[in-house]
């Protein structure tokens, strides 16, 4: 099996040199190599030919990723009063002006705390459900169908929803609190001030946790039983089990839920802005509601875009910090 | 036989490609209850007669998804693929959002040439004309008058009436806190609620000149004559006539508590007869009367332009829905919809021997008889409008005074060009 060597054989050289197991094997390989020595095989060739292949993808990204963070630096060193005008270039005046803008502080501070409030409520219940549902024999699969169903739901119709439960005059919420004779309890949820952000994102959690709990209990059919049994034989009641062997057994999938949590944090909106729309009186501002009103209704294009910029940069950094915490914890 | 077949067949052809050709589809975006049996039958009675008499035309609802408040009108025009005529909520404040981006044409030209300028009120012809130096941008369709909603059963079981005097009216409030009520329902989530109370008190305690200088830069929103509105709602709130929980609810929180008598009084405009339709309310059973005030005359209903027709930059029939803004002003369909009952506005010029088809909104119309006066919410410009809302919410639910509320109007209006 003689094969002329070309630049181009050569990237297929493990393939073709490989002994070949049967003779037709050999002689698929010896075909590829003379079709590749034949034809217009070469490094520029396979480059053309993987550009070409790779075209459409890259125009796909060039146009809907590349382009439009471009045009969003763009827009934030320039005035736009809206979508047809013409923009004029006003240096870093846009980003003065966030800096000196209160509220995106606020909604900057109140992003921190969704984000935290999400991981640990949507992630938390996950994980607890995931827990209680593994151990089931006979109903898990209709206890684990039931809890994943609200992660179906739209957000904007959870917002909906929750919006009517926490209605303090009619919502079943400050109802059932007052049947139950826990009438002082009853708060106006999405007045209080103290209250509202927490308690848009219990709704945004409800949706979420369902999504979290499904990967947990993937992670806990996972653990090898054979280091409960062992654990057993040393005597460790329910805690140490789930201390020593059930969580370190589901460290590479709680890491894996707390990132996704964490983009799914960053991305809140749709609930906050159904059930309050940053109110009242900013006290439920996020940075995404604030970028969404100053981009479409103030019509601040500008500093909508710094606010852009602003986010996807707290999203770098929470993403390289939460990656080196995993590397070192994984070593 | 063949021959005739085929001369026939592309004689057909030729007839149907030139009514194709003539064909022209008007995409319409509005109006904002199509959705609800009876305003459908009224909307499609008038797109039905508009077809008639524009042989080759077809006129295609958009139910709205929103405002140009909510940015879903300019959304939709952005798209390209939006509609080529706009029913929608407007005033200045709002207009000058989309004036602004440059997503609707000037109709000045249009008054003229089409004589719409003898269509509508001369006073609201010159306010129009007075607004961007000249130039006119939306045909209004319906004006508003904000007031107080009251329950007739309610008010004389109980012996209430709605009075003439600010102190009079606090009196009634505490009488009707009293019996377990709430004396007024607001939903400030629905920034348009927010400002319907507020206008109204604002209104009530500064007079429409005052109001009218704030609104035109002449005197400051932190004057105490103009911030004297806001420190009313303080008090209120303060006072408990107002729960400071109300602003945790929306416009159909609101309604809601008004429309099961839970709540004794609702500052809304006739199109609130909509809302009541919907939610089974008795219409004889409403009520209406302007917020009470001390200063002669303040006793009246806010409001201005409602509705407007507008015409977005990228619509792909221009001349018809000129011909479609013609049409709706034209005084048969203007006197159709006066009479019908889906009617809920008052319309943009006077229509002789026309009753209003509701007691209530008789009642409307001769509290708006002798004018009204100003909802900062469809004149304030469009970057101010988020502060003011967000100021409302903040006085609702206690986290503001009424004097740094102002103070914080006053500085977004400072910014504004």
């Amino acid at each position: 099996m003689a094969i002329r060597e070309t630049p181009g054989s050569k990237v297929m050289a493990p393939l073709s040199a490989a002994p070949a197991v049967a003779g037709h094997t050999g002689g698929i390989s010896a075909r590829m190599s003379k079709r590749r020595t034949a034809g217009s095989a070469s490094p520029d060739g396979d480059a053309r030919t993987a550009f070409w292949l790779m075209a459409p993808a890259l125009a796909l990204y060039g146009v809907f990723t590349l382009l439009p963070i471009a045009a969003t630096f763009w827009l934030s060193f320039n005035s736009s009063a809206g979508f047809n005008t013409s923009a004029s270039f006003v240096g870093v005046d846009n980003y003065t002006k966030a800096a000196h803008d209160p509220i995106v502080w606020k909604s900057l501070v109140h992003t921190f705390i969704w984000l935290a409030g999400h991981v640990v409520m949507a992630g938390g219940l996950g994980l607890l459900l995931a827990l209680a549902v593994s151990r089931l024999r006979t109903t898990q699969v209709f206890f684990r169908t039931a809890f994943f169903l609200p992660h179906l739901v739209s957000l904007a119709v959870v917002g909906v929803i929750w919006a009517n439960i926490y209605d303090p005059f009619f919502g079943l919420l400050n109802t059932a609190l007052t049947r139950i004779g826990l009438g002082a309890f009853t708060k106006g949820w999405l007045s209080d001030p103290a209250l509202v952000l927490f308690s848009v994102n219990v709704a945004s959690s409800w949706q979420g946790f369902g999504l979290y709990m499904l990967l947990f209990i993937a992670g806990l059919q996972n653990i090898d039983r054979s280091l409960y049994d062992a654990v057993e034989v040393d005597g460790a009641n329910a805690f140490q089990k789930l201390i020593y062997v059930t969580l370190p057994g589901l460290r590479e999938v709680m890491t894996f839920v707390v990132s996704l949590a964490m983009i799914n944090g960053l991305k809140g909106f749709a609930t906050v802005f159904v059930m309050t729309n940053g109110g009242p009186f900013y006290q439920s501002e996020l940075i995404t509601t604030y970028i969404y009103r100053l981009a479409f209704q103030s019509q601040d294009h500008g500093l909508a875009a710094v606010l852009c910029i602003l986010l996807s940069l707290l999203a770098i950094v929470i993403t390289i910090i939460f990656n080196r915490w995993r590397a070192r914890l994984s070593q | 036989m063949l021959k005739f077949l085929a001369r026939g067949t592309a004689l057909a052809a030729m007839i149907a490609a030139s009514s194709l050709a003539h064909a022209e589809t008007l995409r319409m975006w509005g109006p904002e209850q199509i959705t609800e049996p009876l305003v459908a039958q009224l909307w499609n009675g008038i797109k039905a007669d508009f077809e008639k008499a524009n042989p080759g035309a077809t006129v295609e609802f958009m139910p709205p998804t929103g405002t140009i408040s909510n940015g879903a009108v300019q959304a939709a025009i952005q798209s390209d693929a939006g509609p080529d005529v706009i029913l929608t909520n407007s005033g200045i404040g709002r207009i000058s959002v989309v004036k602004n981006a440059e997503q609707i044409i000037p109709l000045t030209d249009q008054y003229e040439k089409r004589g719409w300028k003898d269509k509508i009120y001369p006073w609201l012809y010159a306010e129009l004309k007075g607004q961007f130096g000249g130039e006119i941008y939306e045909v209004p369709d319906g004006l508003d008058a904000l007031g107080i909603w009251y329950h007739k059963d309610l008010f004389e079981q109980s012996g209430w009436k709605i009075p003439e005097s600010w102190s009079e009216f606090e009196t009634l409030m505490k009488s009707i806190e009293g019996t377990g009520l709430q004396p007024i329902a607001i939903g400030p989530r629905t920034t348009g609620s927010a400002g319907h109370l507020f206008g109204n008190l604002l209104q009530s305690a500064s007079g429409k000149e005052v109001i009218g200088k704030a609104l035109r830069r002449e005197i400051a929103w932190d004057d105490p004559s103009v911030a004297a509105g806001a420190i009313r709602l303080q008090k209120l709130v303060e006072a408990g006539y107002i729960k400071k929980e109300m602003a945790g609810l929306d416009l159909d929180g609101a309604s809601r508590l008004w429309f099961n008598k839970r709540a004794a009084m609702f500052v809304a405009g006739p199109w609130f007869t909509a809302n009541a339709r919907k939610a089974g309310y008795d219409l004889a059973n409403a009520g209406y009367a302007p917020m009470p005030s001390d200063i002669k005359g303040a006793a009246m209903p806010t409001g201005g332009v409602g509705w407007s027709w507008l015409v977005p930059v990228n619509s792909k029939q221009p001349e018809l829905a000129m011909k479609w803004i013609d049409f709706m002003l034209s005084d048969a369909v203007m006197k159709k919809r006066a009479q019908d009952p889906a009617s809920t506005m008052i319309y943009p010029r006077e229509i002789p021997g026309v009753e209003p088809p509701t007691p209530v909104l008789k009642d409307i119309f001769a509290a708006a008889a002798g004018g009204v006066g100003y909802n900062p919410s469809v004149y304030l410009p469009g970057t101010v409008l988020d502060t003011y809302f967000q100021v409302i919410q903040g006085l609702i639910s206690g986290q503001i005074g009424g004097e740094e509320g102002m103070k914080q109007i006053q500085a977004k209006m400072a910014e504004a060009k």
